[in-house]
């Protein structure tokens, strides 16, 4: 099938080719129309950039760092992509150990994605014929949303305060909760079994959801609370999902989901190795998610568009056959051909242009520095400071050479918990 | 030379210049070009950013309801020497990460504002200056109107405390989140519980689908 936006343009050849041929005119009578569909073409399109002028585009100088670049996007971004690089920038900055900025902007991020969004006009044009999806506030689909929550519950347990963090990982298994497989509801495995640890922690119960966890994990063995130990181990490491539009017209949303590499790490502190195995798998939660109510309403738009596009296609084919017939055998002038060419003729076009306009195109716009895999470890150590190192394994146990990262564990006091943030992730 | 042939191929050109115009800016639209002016609310106003969690709103009411709970009760209005209560931490057991003092202060403030000195509040989370404070003194650094070496820091009749538990449900009709805002006053010396008031709060919405 032809793409519709070029509809006018073959309107145009098509009446020219079948005036010159069939008319019998002469040459300026037979050049007319075309000039006119030309002129028409013409300005239709100065109209159509015109209008479009006042996009915004600003230049950006990069600097390599990127909580710098992401800010500096951030500020040249539209509005409703804020919370898009609110969530890039965040998770450089905890890589980078500017918690303070990574902080901030998940704050920001849970501000505007954390409430009810109702009665919005850019989610009301993001469902529209004519708009994409994207037009909506990006606040991310599902398992984004659920890291910017376990993202955040990190930095409250690092600033003393595990009950606002338990909040973070409840919240966090609550966005997951609308999976349309009742298996695939709320099935993090940390953010059950950090729920329990937090529980524990402040003197409370802690068992229910270690026994959810246990659940979600399918079999793997989850270590034991153990309500000494005082640092906390959170581990990441793979490239997360990545998303892209597939279908007729980009309409629907899809996952690229490429296994990566590490599989496993393992921390060595004191003469002693701590594993780190895989709890969580954002490929896996991204794709078991099931379909959306967005889903339905680009599929509605797609079939618009083609209905439209076939619409167009007809209207336009019987206006041709009606011009083909314009003029009678004795060479008398058919009006009645004529009109209904003309009245055809527009029919196709608007239907062309309605379908040219209508946007089905899927939200693509994603958190682009997720990890794949999550993981957590708890463990005791006595103040003071301890030399450490983590290493990566493939699926088959291999120690992966090149990605082990030596570190320094600081314990400043052992009646609060220590947090360590280890990431394979190098942005 | 016009023909009628070209005047109607005028008019459509004209209306597809008209039909590009609308289409190409369909998704390009500034909303609210001149941006939204700033309404000021009453705290205890439901503003109209708004989800099924902890706001301010909620604060207010539930502040106010246990502020006045706590000066009834005889502990503190029948009291011989005025109480001294100390503030802990309230436990955040939602799912809702919050600022959790807020709760504590504004019941310090309310109390102090209507108890006419009924009660005071010890400033515990104060100790690391005041007893730098009192250090300079002893040391002879700044001057004291009393003598330094006695310790004058009070010691809590009662602990202020609170709890904030939740129960969320989610389902294709939308979110529903309760929250059960209870408070506590603890007799330091006892461990009694002399006083306990609590408020409840419900709310629900739904998403627009683009969001779901």
């Amino acid at each position: 099938m032809m793409p519709p936006s070029r509809a006018p343009a073959r309107l145009t050849m098509v009446l020219h080719s079948e005036s010159s041929a069939q008319c019998g005119e002469g040459r300026v009578s037979r050049r007319l129309p075309v000039a006119a569909a030309v002129r028409g073409a013409a300005l239709a399109a100065l109209v159509a950039l015109a209008g479009c002028a006042t996009a915004p585009r600003t230049n950006i100088l990069y600097t390599g760092d990127p909580v710098i670049d992401g800010n500096a996007e951030r500020v040249a971004a539209r509005p409703q992509d804020r919370v898009m690089w609110d969530y890039r920038i965040a998770a450089s900055a905890l890589r980078l150990g500017n918690y303070e900025e990574a902080k901030a902007k998940l704050d920001d991020a849970i501000l505007n994605m954390g409430g009810i969004i109702n009665n919005s006009a850019d989610a009301a044009k993001a469902r529209g014929l004519f708009s994409g999806e994207n037009a909506k506030v990006f606040i991310g689909e599902p398992y984004e949303r659920v890291m910017a929550y376990y993202y955040r519950g990190i930095l409250y347990w690092l600033d003393g305060q595990p009950d606002n963090a338990r909040a973070c990982f409840r919240t966090g298994e609550f966005i997951d909760a609308d999976a349309e497989t009742a298996a695939y509801k709320s099935d993090y495995v940390l953010l059950d079994y950090l729920d329990g640890l937090a529980s524990l922690k402040l003197a409370a119960d802690g068992t229910d959801a270690l026994k959810r966890a246990t659940a979600s994990a399918q079999g793997r063995a989850l270590p034991e609370y153990d309500p000494q130990a005082n640092v906390l181990v959170f581990a990441e490491f793979g490239t997360g999902p990545q998303k892209y539009a597939g279908g007729e017209y980009g309409e629907q949303l899809r996952f690229m989901t490429a296994d990566s590499r590490v599989h496993s790490a393992a921390l060595t502190v004191n003469d002693r190795t701590i594993a780190l195995p895989a709890y969580d798998d954002l490929n896996f939660q991204a794709t078991t998610r099931g379909g959306r109510v967005m889903d339905y309403i680009l599929g509605n738009k797609a079939v618009f568009k083609r209905n439209a596009s076939n619409v167009g296609d007809v209207a336009l084919l019987g206006g041709v056959v009606a011009a083909d017939n314009m003029r009678r055998y004795n060479g008398s002038k058919n009006h009645d051909a004529e009109n209904a060419a003309i009245a055809l003729g527009a029919i196709g076009l608007f239907s062309k242009l309605a379908s040219a306009a209508t946007t089905p195109h899927a939200d693509v716009r994603m958190w682009n520095n997720l990890p794949q895999r999550l993981s957590f470890a708890a463990l005791r150590l006595p103040a003071g400071q301890h030399a450490a190192k983590i290493e990566y394994f493939d699926g088959e146990g291999r120690r992966l050479v090149g990605l082990t990262q030596e570190l320094t564990i600081v314990v400043d006091d052992v009646t609060r918990d220590t947090v360590v943030f280890l990431s394979e992730l190098k942005r | 030379m016009t023909t009628p042939l070209h005047s109607r191929f005028v008019v459509l050109a004209g209306l597809a210049a008209t039909s590009a115009f609308f289409a190409g800016c369909a998704s390009q639209g500034v909303s609210n070009p001149t941006g939204v002016p700033v309404t000021e609310m009453g705290a205890s106003e439901r503003g109209f950013v708004a989800g099924t969690g902890v706001e301010s709103q909620d604060l207010v009411t539930v502040t106010d309801k246990m502020a006045r709970s706590i000066l009834a009760i005889p502990e503190i209005a029948n009291a011989q020497a005025t109480p001294r209560i100390a503030l802990d931490p309230v436990v955040n057991d939602t799912r809702f990460p919050l600022n959790k003092d807020i709760f504590n202060d504004r019941i310090r403030i309310e109390l102090n504002k209507h108890s006419l000195g009924k009660v005071r509040f010890l400033a515990r989370d104060r100790m690391k200056a005041l007893e730098r404070e009192r250090d300079l003194k002893q040391g002879g650094q700044v001057t004291a109107s009393a003598d330094p070496n006695v310790t004058e820091f009070r010691g809590a009749d009662y602990f202020l405390t609170g709890k904030l538990s939740g129960m969320t449900t989610k389902t294709s009709a939308g979110t529903s989140d309760y929250v059960l805002y209870s408070f506590q006053l603890i007799d330091a010396r006892t461990s009694e519980i002399v006083w306990e008031d609590s408020a409840e709060i419900k709310k629900q919405g739904l998403e627009d689908a683009a969001y779901r």
